[in-house]
Parts: C-alpha cells; structure tokens; sequence
C-alpha cells in the first residue's frame, strides 16, 4: 500500500472526521459538509468530471456564508485552505484520473505509465492490442504522442524497464506492440486524426521539425491554432529522418506520420535556416503569438588530436548519417574506423558496410560494459561484421598528400581517480599502434548549435550549453518563448523530446489563453477503463516474450532494408496478454497477506509486488492451494482480485489471469450454493473442534438445522397462544 | 560511477546543480531505474534520466543517484 498520503483523500478523511465529531451542530451546516465530503471522494475515486470542482467551491462559499459559530468556520476554512494549497492536484484527479501517490486506490496508475516521458497510457493501449482493436489502441497512443508508428520503432522504450513483469520474467514488448498496431492502422486506412477544435485566432511559429516541434505542432493545432514550423532541412523529422538510418526507421513511417500534421493544417517552411533564412525579428513582425524553439542537438564534438582538420575524409557522424538520408550513396572509404561507442557511432559504422565499405572498426576508449549504445544494436553491429576495438584512444590521424592513411592510438586500461567512483581510460606508455582507414567517421557527441539562436536575445543558456527553461512548463526567461528536446536536455531520446513538445504545446495554450501555469510536472493521464484480458495462469506464466524475427545478415549487411522484421499477428496479440495491469492492481500485497496471515492458506504467490527485492511468482501456486475463500477479493481495495460464480463454478482471478476454478456444490435439500468442496473441507477443519461435524451430506446451514432439529416451523407450524 | 540503463537507483540528497528544480526536492529517497545514461560521451556532468517509482521520467544531475545494487 502506498506510504505517501494524497491532498485529495487526506482531505476527505479529515473532512469526514469533522463531520463525525459532531462539531457541526447545524443540521444546513452538516449538510454542506457532507455534501463536500461526497464531492471529494468521487474525486478521490475517479468518478470526478468537470462540474465537481465548481460545485465544491460553491458549497464551500455556502458553508462559509452560513456559519454561525467557530467550529463551524474551522471546519469551512480547513477545506477553503486545502483547495487553495492543493487545487492543482484536485485539478489534476479530475482531469487525469491518475493518483501518483498511489493513496487514492482507484486512481494509482501503471508503473508503465508514470515512467514514459510523453505519459501514454500504455495498459489501456496494449490491452486494446490484445482485443485485435489496433485502430482505438492507435487513438489511445495518439492522445499522447502523435507518432505511435516512429515511436513504435525506436522508442528507448523506458516504459519496459519499469514493467512490472519485467520482474517476473521479461517485460511486456510494449513498443513492438505499438509499432505492430500503428502499421495495421495505417494499412487499413483507420489511422485518422481527431477532430480539431474550432480556429483561436491565433498563430504559432515553430522553430524545428524534429520530434519536439513536431509534436507541439500537432497539439496546438488540435487546439484550433495556426501552426507554422521553420526547418532548415527540405525535410520534416529532424534526428529521426537525418540522424537515423532507415534500416531502423524507414523514411516512409516518417513521411507517413508527418503527412498527418499537414493534414490537420500545420504549415512547413523548409530550406528555412533560422537566423539567417528568417530572421527573429521578421518572425516577430509577422504577429505570431508565442514562439517553440526546437532547434535539437546537431554539431559534433571535436576530438581535438592531431591532424582531425586535415583531411576531407575525417568527417562528423552527424554528417555522414545526414549525407546518406539525404541520398547520398557512397561508402566513405573501403577502411573505415568510426570512433565512439554511443548509437550514433553504430549507426553510422553499419550504414558504411551498407554503402560498401570492405571493413568497418569501431574504436572505444572503455570497455564493452561501458558503452553506451544499446546492447541490441551492438550485437546486430557484431553479426553484421563491425569490429569493435576496446580501450582504444585515438592519439593522431595520419595521412599523406591530404589522403587519410590511418589512425594511430594508444592501448587503454581503465583507472580510478582518486575522490571520484566512475573510471577513467588511461593510455598505456609505449603501446601506439595504428590502425589503417581511408576513412574516419567521428561519433562521440553532439551538441547544440546555438549561432542560430543568436538573435534571440537575452535566452538564459545553462552552462551546458543548452536552452534553460521551467521543465514544468518549458517556458524559457522570455515571456512567449518556449523550448524543448535537445535543445534543452542536451541530446536525449525521441519520446522525451516529443513529451517535451506536448508539455509545451499545454504551457503554450495556457499562455495564450490566461490560464496560469503548473508548478508540478504534469501528471498522465489515464484515456480509459478498459476490461482485463482473460487468461489462464498457466498460459500467463506460460507466454514468453517472442524473439524479434530479423532480416538475414546478408541483406543487412548490402542494403538498408528494415532490420527488425516485426511480429506476426499471433505474436502481437499474444504477448499483450502476459501485460499484468498494473493500472488496476496496485501490488498494495493485502491479499497475500489476508491469504497467509489471516487465513493461514498462503496461497499467493506474488514475489514480482516489491519494486526493490521481487522474488519468484507464480500464479499456478494459487490453484494448487488455494480455498476460494474469497478473503483476497473482499480485502482488495481495487477490484483487481475478483472471485465470482460462473454457471457450476467459483472463479478467483487477479485482473483476468483466472487463479483457481472449481466446481460448486449445492445443498442437497434445497439447491443453494455452498462452495466449493475445497472451502467446505477447510471449514469443517477449523469448526470441528466447536460443533459437530455434519453428516457426510451437503447440506446449507438452514437445511442442516431443519435435518437435525425436533421440529420445524415448515412442518409444526407455530401456535398462537 | 558510470551508469548504465537497467540499474536500480536511488535519489539519495538534493543536488545544487543548476538543473536541479525546486519540485525535485519530493524526489529525495525514492528508487527508481536508470532509462537513458549518459549516451555519448561518459561524462560525469551529464544529466541521466531516471524513471522513478510512481513520479514518472526525470533527468537528474549525477551526484544525487547513487547505485543501488550492482
């Protein structure tokens, strides 16, 4: 159970605790607090829609104007000042119907959930995956991220390393699963945009069509504003079309989400350079109302050794990867060494051996435990034929006749410094070599390039080099001018920059509208209270997460064809079925501990319920044990653990993995249910001390008396006297 | 300490960096799991992002997370 206390419930407790003290001696008085009280639970368990903030402000008035005696305006100021404290998170009950705290049971959502930058409502979409209804599922993800599709490829997926059944046995494969249902989507032709609000009158100007830009594009203009966006590429997607190579994310899926933007009216200007193209004060000229900058990370790092600017074929990652989705089909060189060990550095050593390149060597200064790129995208590098050299330093680039000949480096081992914990490459004396290339790709970070931004002004710059605004809001120092993505975390991942680009879009329209800015972080919001999945424990313990099908090495190693093939339609539907619904079960642990402690049955079996030391699960212990008593499902405070009879059953499940089913039994004289013959074994056991054991007939209560008594009001009726 | 994407972390104090924001200061104590390291270039300045238990998705300066198990 949660240990952090929610405003919202606090309040209504404490407000109920009044109420029952009796100090409000007033019947009318009493009336409004209740009524109150009423209000605030509702909130507390998301039964809370528009019109209960209003009506708690008024009631509050009410009570406030009536009162006639002290405990009477103490209780009325208690609640005025907890709505003034706290009214953006009452606020945020109602609108989002998600409790962080975890103290309002009903709201507390997913893990999944609270931990995806862009707040997608991740158990209702994967569950809608499962149902075969791709096309809502894909208007579920579209409320939070207008590219479920992108995303659904290359999203760094923290969601997954949050799963909840990650800790008892592999996550679920939510981003394959959200890829999967964008394709069907679009295929099918279901894939829509909602509809938009009615026009504000008023205009937007976007610097940037990366994923921040583009995302704050398609909310503010579902808002009803006109939307324009400056890009100094002919291309809209920023890093994800010029930065990553379409083996992983193929132009189309881009153009295709893109295109959806332009539908809902958004307006592209490209070729468009900002600060030179177009100037800040000819944008301003123009009247727009508030300003996005997203401008993204783009300049390179520069390694700073010898001979780095004299050659034409020492060229910049960003570059490279840039060059070759822009068209550019020429291998670099026949050698080539990338230096770097981050996903920029992979992706563009395997784009090399797609153009051509005979050898490719990617050069590290740490070790493989170090490097940053993810580990999927290294093995696919090492089963392509990229080489990777560790604890390799780059010392000087040589070369001959401005022609690139190699690169020499130094053997590294890793040191500790004294006072720090983190471990630092040292070069080894004596151990040059060099490594021979007629091409050498430099990956080892970008920055942003803020000459372009020169021009505006006073814009407060952290000492990071990136745009420093409220991450609450993304509002910059200049009163209109927003920011997001790269440009200000430094680079990051796409689904930051583009939960980045919806909280602006929000901090934009609130801007504009005179609607005051949020002081916490937004909390997601939950789109739906959708029905579990119903699957056995068996088949839920049973599923495994399917392996990726890939495209054979060959192939990837000569053309940039999509790598990762995607799971067939049995997969898909399949693997949403081991999702646990965490958005229901709130692994508060009351069940297992009514079922061992009070009970004495123990037969829950849910190791996976603490987040810092999970241990084993299984779900099948349950049916080997279990009573059907039913002491979980009445003690669980969500609804999540439900026990029902179904036709000649009793059905025990825990957000629809049906736990444990048995047959009923019914009373032999008159038909009503008794239980399960488990359950009427167990109490037997525990009653046999006290009262007779019964005949060996099934027998309720009522017809066990009647069966043992001297006479029955059904057969010696009663005599008045 | 050089991060890595899968460790259990903990917020274990304040930080005075600059990208430190007053609403973080609730986040001190909680646990949660590192989602994006520092991915370029090993820096020990570098903000990593963190998904904490029930707060959602942040970046925090460095010398606040320490490692909870290997």
């Amino acid at each position: 159970m949660s240990d952090q206390i929610c405003p919202v419930h606090d309040t209504a407790i404490k407000l109920g605790e009044m109420i029952d003290s009796g100090q409000l001696k007033i019947p009318r008085n009493r009336w409004a607090a209740e009524e109150i009280q009423t209000l605030m639970i509702d909130i507390a368990w998301g039964n809370g829609g528009p019109e209960h903030m209003p009506a708690i402000d008024a009631k509050v008035r009410q009570l406030e104007a009536e009162c006639t005696d002290d405990a009477c305006r103490s209780v009325a100021n208690f609640v005025a000042s907890k709505l003034s404290q706290y009214r953006e998170i009452f606020a945020s009950h109602v609108d989002t119907h998600n409790c962080p705290s975890g103290d309002c049971v009903k709201l507390a959502p997913a893990p999944c959930q609270m931990s995806c930058p862009a707040g997608l409502d991740i158990p209702t979409y994967v569950t809608l995956i499962g149902m075969g209804r791709d096309a809502e599922a894909i208007d579920v993800i579209r409320r939070d991220c207008p590219f479920p599709w992108v995303c659904g490829l290359v999203c760094t997926r923290p969601c997954e390393f949050m799963c909840v059944r990650g800790r008892i046995d592999t996550p679920i494969s939510i981003k394959v699963l959200k890829g999967f249902a964008a394709e069907r989507a679009m295929s099918e032709g279901s894939y829509r945009n909602p509809s938009r609000e009615p026009a504000k009158g008023k205009k937007v100007c976007i610097i940037g069509a990366g994923p921040a830009g583009l995302s704050a594009a398609y909310y503010l203009a579902l808002k009803g504003y006109d939307v324009r966006v400056i890009e100094q590429y002919p291309v809209a997607g920023g890093m994800l079309l010029l930065g990553i190579p379409r083996y992983r994310l193929p132009r189309e899926v881009i153009d295709r989400e893109v295109q959806m933007l332009r539908e809902l009216g958004v307006e592209f200007n490209f070729n468009t350079r900002f600060g030179s193209d177009t100037t800040w004060q000819q944008l301003k000229n123009e009247g727009f109302d508030a300003f996005f900058l997203a401008i993204g990370a783009h300049l390179s790092f520069q390694m700073n050794i010898p001979g780095e600017k004299d050659f034409p074929q020492v060229i910049e990652a960003v570059d490279f990867l840039r060059g070759v989705a822009m068209g550019d089909r020429q291998p670099p060189g026949k050698k080539v060494i990338v230096i770097g060990g981050g996903n920029v550095a992979i992706d563009a050593a395997r784009s090399c051996l797609r153009l051509g390149s005979e050898s490719v060597i990617l050069a590290y200064r740490r070790t493989r435990a170090e490097m940053p790129a993810d580990r999927e995208e290294v093995e696919q590098a090492e089963e392509e034929g990229i080489r990777l050299e560790f604890l390799t330093i780059p010392h000087e680039i040589v070369g001959k006749d401005g022609r690139l000949q190699g690169l020499k480096c130094l053997r590294a081992q890793l040191v500790t410094i004294k006072g720090q914990d983190r471990k630092f490459p040292k070069a080894i004396a004596g151990s040059e070599f060099l490594m021979e290339a007629d091409a050498l790709i430099s990956a080892i970070g970008e920055y942003v390039d803020a000459a372009c931004l020169e021009s505006v002004s006073g814009l407060d710059w952290g000492r990071r080099k990136t745009i420093h605004v409220d991450m609450v809001t993304m509002e910059s120092n200049i009163e209109g001018v927003f920011c997001a993505g790269d440009a200000v975390t430094g680079p990051a991942t796409v689904i930051e920059a583009i939960g980045g680009g919806k909280r602006a879009a929000e901090s934009i329209h609130r801007y504009l509208s005179g609607i005051p800015q949020p002081k916490m972080p937004p909390v997601p919001t939950r789109r739906g209270r959708i029905d579990w999945l119903e699957v056995p424990a068996s088949t839920k313990m049973t599923l495994k997460r399917p392996e990726m099908p890939l495209l054979n090495v060959d192939r990837r190693r000569t053309t940039f064809q999509q790598v990762e093939l995607g799971y067939t339609e049995n997969m898909v539907r399949e693997e949403a079925r081991r999702c646990l619904r965490c958005d229901i079960c709130l692994r508060c642990g009351k069940c297992v501990e009514i079922c061992r402690d009070k009970m004495g049955v123990d037969a829950l079996q849910m190791g996976y319920f603490d987040f810092d030391h999970p241990v084993a699960t299984d779900y099948r212990v349950t049916e080997e044990r279990c009573i059907l008593c039913g002491a979980c499902a009445t003690n669980c405070p969500t609804g999540a653990m439900k026990m029902e009879d179904r036709d000649d059953e009793r059905v025990l499940s825990l957000c629809g993995t049906i736990l444990n089913r048995k047959k009923l039994l019914y009373c032999e004289s008159c038909g009503a249910v008794l239980g399960p013959a488990r359950y009427l074994d167990f109490v037997r056991r525990r009653t046999e001390s006290v009262a007779q054991v019964a005949l060996p007939r099934n027998l309720c209560d009522l017809c066990a008396r009647k069966s043992t008594a001297k006479f029955s009001a059904d057969d010696t009726p009663v005599k008045r006297k | 300490m050089v991060f890595r994407r899968g460790q259990r972390v903990e917020i274990f104090r304040r930080s005075d960096d600059e990208s430190w924001a007053g609403y973080m200061d609730a986040y001190v104590g909680l646990h949660g799991i590192i989602t994006d390291p520092d991915n370029t270039i090993n820096d020990p300045d570098a903000l990593v992002e963190v998904s904490l238990e029930g707060k959602g998705t942040h970046r925090f300066p460095q010398d606040c997370i320490r490692l909870l198990e290997d």
